[in-house]
């Protein structure tokens, strides 16, 4: 990809106004997922809330790229590389708008979680979900920001883990609820917000295949290794 | 899968109209042209671009032998229209132009009325035996320029007389008169305004059912637009030339991708 400047400089400003937005947005969304998995594990009601709040800014910023972007393709009729820099700028700001919803979903059912009896390990297990995903994210828009598609490529094949993860603490939830009945209402919570995490991850990967795209040239069309079993896995009487 | 296109621009089953390989051309001591291949498919529109002095100009003008008007200019290489090679001893340069009309960047109507400006080609070229069937050139030429309704009432009027972009569309009426094979347009918006280069635009597309196409344009946008292959030229040398959605999306070369995003002039 050609990263030498346009003869029309205030072209370069507006491409780099957009992706430093991307950038904001996705720490925003880090924060939002680091904070919401710390909220739930140390019962902090106030710092959950504060994700909910946040979740406004990442909407906002999502609202201005897409306006922005809008703008640079009727205004400039961006090509090549710039055309891909557009289309992709777009797509990810998308990502990282769901991801910033799951995460405000997180912080919603970890209030109501606050008053109900912990489930034990459930809390933990999402936390060290949440850090893989948030990893994940600071990678990706590393190689977003430096058009690697080695990390990229690398992002894309760590989603494994997340899903395994999620698959282990899918099991020890329907064990908890198999055992004691009053404990279901907390593991449907804690289902969702593990199913939220995974989803984050599965964004990450689509960002990740956005880089690999904007970089290359081709879409990507290979599957990746995929780890998540729950939808076909059943209990065993 | 790859290949589904939104836009129908897929003309890979056309067949090769020109063929040009290791074109030279020379000013004098100036190599303008640099080993230039190419094959020009038939009924299909061809975009040159490039930089102002890269040759796409120059290689237009081989293509109709309009640089042997040039006395220091100096054309080395073949290049065949259906097979046949134009720059042939027997070939006659007259008789050339007739098959492969121009059209050039400002509209240069002969002084003369409308009617006789679209007459004149078949006229010298001895295309029709009477009246009635010069009439009927006429209106369908103009027709065909999409400028009939706009004259026809006015036929013995002078065509210097016309707006730009009518004189344009007289111009092209002239050009696709003699029944053209391929038809040679130097940038032939430049001059008009937006509403007149939608109609060129249009009219090119319409055109290429009947032949082949090659325009050079300054404007990327236009080549995009209008044209199903581009070429583009960077000092002296044809440095990609494809399909106008790959070159606008994937272009292969660097220099291309520079130029075209606007990094080069």
């Amino acid at each position: 990809m050609n990263t030498e400047p346009h003869i029309a400089s205030a072209f370069d400003r507006d491409l780099e106004a957009i992706q430093a937005m991307i950038m904001k947005m996705g720490g925003l969304v880090e924060a939002a997922i680091l904070d919401a998995a710390q909220a739930l594990e140390s019962r902090d009601e106030d710092m959950a809330n504060g994700v909910r709040k946040g979740d406004e800014a990442i909407d906002a910023l999502e609202f201005r790229i897409q306006q922005e972007a809008a703008r640079v393709i009727a205004l400039r009729a961006p090509t090549a590389g710039d055309l891909r820099t557009v289309l992709t700028v777009m797509k990810i700001a998308a990502s990282l708008e769901r991801m910033g919803d799951y995460a405000k979903n997180m912080a919603k059912r970890a209030v109501v979680l606050t008053q109900m009896s912990p489930i034990e390990g459930s809390t933990g297990t999402v936390r060290r979900m949440a850090r893989s995903v948030s990893v994940m994210l600071k990678d990706v828009l590393d190689a977003y920001i430096h058009r690697d598609v080695e990390l990229a490529t690398n992002v894309r094949k760590r989603d494994v883990d997340v899903d395994q993860i999620y698959n282990t603490l899918f099991r020890a939830l329907l064990t908890h609820m198999m055992e004691d009945p009053r404990n279901i209402t907390a593991c449907m919570h804690l289902h969702f917000i593990a199913k939220n995490v995974e989803r984050m991850g599965d964004h990450a990967t689509t960002i990740a295949e956005q880089v690999i795209y904007l970089v290359t040239g081709t879409p990507v069309e290979e599957s990746r290794p995929k780890g998540d079993t729950t939808s076909i896995s059943h209990i065993e009487d | 899968m790859n290949d589904m296109r939104i836009v129908e621009r897929d003309v890979d089953q056309n067949g090769t109209k020109i063929t040009a390989r290791g074109v030279q051309v020379y000013y004098s001591d100036t190599h303008a042209l640099k080993d230039v291949d190419v094959d020009i498919l038939d009924k299909t529109v061809t975009a040159f671009i490039g930089p102002s002095g890269c040759g796409k100009s120059t290689f237009l003008r081989c293509l109709n032998r309009m640089n042997d008007t040039i006395p220091i200019c100096r054309v080395e290489g073949m290049i065949k229209m259906d097979g046949e090679d134009i720059y042939d001893a027997k070939v006659d340069p007259v008789q050339l132009r007739a098959r492969v009309g121009m059209v050039f960047q400002k509209p240069n109507p002969f002084p003369k009325s409308i009617y006789e400006n679209v007459a004149y080609g078949p006229k010298i070229h001895g295309l029709t035996n009477s009246r009635a069937e010069l009439d009927e050139i006429v209106e369908s030429s103009l027709r065909r320029a999409a400028l009939w309704n706009e004259v026809k009432d006015r036929l013995d009027s002078p065509g210097t007389g016309l707006s730009g972009g009518q004189q344009q569309r007289l111009c092209i009426a002239r050009a696709v008169a003699t029944s053209p094979e391929v038809l040679l347009m130097d940038e032939p918006c430049s001059a008009l305004d937006p509403i007149a280069t939608a109609q060129v635009e249009e009219l090119i597309d319409e055109l290429r059912s009947q032949f082949s196409v090659v325009i050079v344009t300054h404007s990327m946008q236009q080549a995009a637009r209008v044209s199903q292959r581009t070429a583009f030229f960077h000092m002296g040398h044809l440095v990609e030339y494809g399909e106008t959605g790959q070159i606008f999306t994937t272009p292969r070369d660097p220099r291309t991708e520079s130029y075209i995003t606007g990094r080069i002039g």
